[in-house]
């Protein structure tokens, strides 16, 4: 399996006055085409830090990250924005939908800013894989929980980028709604040939995952499945 | 453009209510210009109808043409490049000869006294057929003088002048009172009870003025471009200083309210801005987004405030100087739209200052 993103070496400090907070100690981490990865750890362990860098928000101190093979975080502020735009799709805790966009739109912004023709046929094969295309005139406010994370990883796929992060999908979740989310997750994970990394601290999800890591006090270690 | 359209039009009661208050500023703004521009113009018709260049005044009037006596002997004197023209120039109350005691049809009046075939006459000066005929400004219609009227003018002796209305003219008023076009001799006969009286009060010019012939005499002439001359008419200067002060301040008004209620809003969706920015949407395509909100709301108030500003005008144009004019309508719309898209920029440096790590709670 080709693999779609890889953290080398990298370390990331922070000044806290005149102490240095070592948030990531020394980490690799690779995901390829098709995986489910799972990061978890408690509050403050670096997991977002962790995501943050891998996507090109925050600069590591030290190593480097690439994606499809290419060098990502030493890029410019301006290059890591264009990657991040058609490379990477993000899904949040609080679904990252735009209020006055409906389902549909939400999607197709991505081609109304880059100026691509949209593809209907991948349109319609979207929401219906994600069962949300009775809904694709709806408002985000006229969505459950559920229905708006399911129409975010829509979002997340609709520009075929080659990696998913997903920060903590299911936390607004019940149960029930969070293993579907999750389910479906890993469904167009798997059928898209995405890598989709995934930072959660709900460790019912991770049953569901090809492969989890654990991050402890900046210290990222893989957990044997 | 695409999300500030689709923003508006989601929430069409919240931008609504900014578009009312734009619409109601840019209104009054339309409206105040309308009313300065009509107001500057009956105070000036009757100068600009003339369509000249120059106007020689007697030194000693100090820029009053009602003060300004002169000779044909410094009419002779003057050399131009064009015409040139004589005019006879001296306020008057009138009234309707015919009126009913009761009714009141005084009117104040200025009477400009021209020669035959003069470029100061206006085109209907031909219908004049009798020696007491004149034109005059059809504004005083709307007070009850018709064609065919036989007016009465009072001298300060006492002496009563009687003139017949043979036609009426559009556009022409004096410091905003009506003007009376008639010959020399009822000139002259009316503010100096003969018609021997070799004097008049001005020289107008169609063309350049290249000698005013002061030589060994003295300085006993002057001549004003007719820009300068309108400035000098009493009160003119300070008034249309005093609206443009308001109209000026007026639009950075709107620019300054529009700017707030944008800057407002834009900090309201930091946190999507943010997770826009966290997905790779690029700072300008969000800063023009929220630049096109700011055209939009500024363009829709505008559009609203000027239609009422046409409106208001049908109705009051009889009762207020109203007067339109499209190159001042363009200019203060670019002036709105400018200082808006200023007030905007301060949400587009809001923009560029969001921290996506923060939006999504990294």
């Amino acid at each position: 399996m080709k693999t779609l993103i890889e953290m080398i070496n990298v370390t990331k400090d922070f000044l806290n006055g005149e102490d240095v907070i070592h948030a990531l100690k020394k980490t690799n981490f690779s995901a390829a085409e098709g995986e489910l990865v799972a990061i978890i750890g408690p509050s403050g362990s670096g997991k977002s830090t962790f995501l943050t860098i891998l996507g090109g928000l925050q600069r590591p101190t030290t190593g480097q990250v690439l994606i499809e093979g290419k060098p990502f975080s030493q890029l410019s502020d301006k290059q890591k924005t264009n990657i991040r735009f058609t490379k990477i799709g993000f899904i949040l805790q609080q679904s990252n939908l735009i209020p006055f966009l409906n389902v549909k739109e939400q999607l197709l912004l991505h081609d109304r800013i880059s100026g691509n023709r949209v593809n209907k046929d991948w349109l319609e094969e979207l929401l219906t894989g994600v069962d949300v295309k009775r809904f694709s005139k709806k408002y985000p406010n006229e969505l459950s929980g559920g229905e708006r994370q399911r129409v975010a990883i829509a979002k997340a796929l609709y520009h075929n980028p080659s990696v998913i992060f997903a920060d903590e999908p299911t936390a607004s979740l019940d149960t029930k709604r969070a293993f579907d989310v999750i389910k479906l997750l890993k469904q167009q994970t798997k059928i898209q040939k995405k890598a989709t990394i995934m930072v959660t601290h709900d460790e019912r999800l991770i049953e569901f995952c090809d492969k989890v890591y654990v991050i402890v006090d900046g210290v990222m270690t893989q957990r044997e499945m | 453009m695409y999300l500030a359209w689709k923003e508006l039009n989601h929430n069409k009661g919240k931008f609504a209510l900014i578009i009312v208050l734009v619409t109601l500023i840019s209104y009054l703004v339309y409206f105040l210009t309308s009313l300065a521009y009509g107001l500057a113009s009956s105070y000036t018709n009757g100068v600009t109808k003339w369509q000249a260049d120059n106007i020689v005044l007697n030194y000693q009037a100090n820029d009053n043409i009602m003060m300004s006596y002169l000779s044909d002997d410094e009419y002779d004197r003057v050399e131009a490049s064009g015409e040139k023209a004589k005019l006879g120039f001296f306020p008057a109350i009138i009234s309707l000869k015919d009126a009913a005691s009761e009714v009141d049809t005084r009117q104040a009046v200025y009477v400009f006294g021209i020669e035959d075939g003069s470029f100061l006459a206006p085109n209907e000066y031909s219908l004049i057929t009798l020696p007491n005929g004149m034109i005059m400004d059809q504004s005083i219609k709307d007070e009850g003088y018709n064609l065919g009227d036989t007016i009465e003018i009072t001298r300060t002796n006492g002496d009563k002048i009687e003139w017949v209305i043979q036609g009426f003219t559009e556009k022409a008023t004096y410091q905003t009172a009506p003007i009376i076009y008639t010959s020399m001799d009822n000139y002259r006969l009316y503010a100096f009870g003969t018609i021997a009286a070799p004097v008049f009060s001005a020289i107008v010019v169609r063309g350049s003025v290249n000698a005013l012939g002061n030589g060994a005499t003295g300085e006993t002439l002057v001549n004003y471009d007719i820009q300068t001359f309108i400035s000098t008419l009493p009160g003119y200067t300070a008034q249309v200083l005093t609206f443009s002060l308001m109209i000026g301040f007026l639009i950075m008004i709107v620019a300054f309210v529009l700017g707030i209620f944008i800057y407002v809003l834009t900090i309201q969706k930091i946190n999507m801005f943010g997770v826009m920015k966290a997905q790779g949407i690029s700072n300008r395509f969000i800063a023009s987004s929220v630049i096109w909100q700011t055209l939009i709301l500024v363009l829709l108030g505008m559009v609203v405030g000027l239609a009422l500003t046409i409106v208001s005008g049908i109705f009051l144009a009889g009762i207020v100087p109203f007067a339109t004019n499209v190159l001042f309508y363009i200019v203060i719309s670019a002036g709105f739209i400018i200082f808006s898209v200023i007030g905007g920029l301060f949400s587009v440096r809001a923009v560029t200052k969001i921290d996506p790590l923060k939006a999504i709670g990294a």
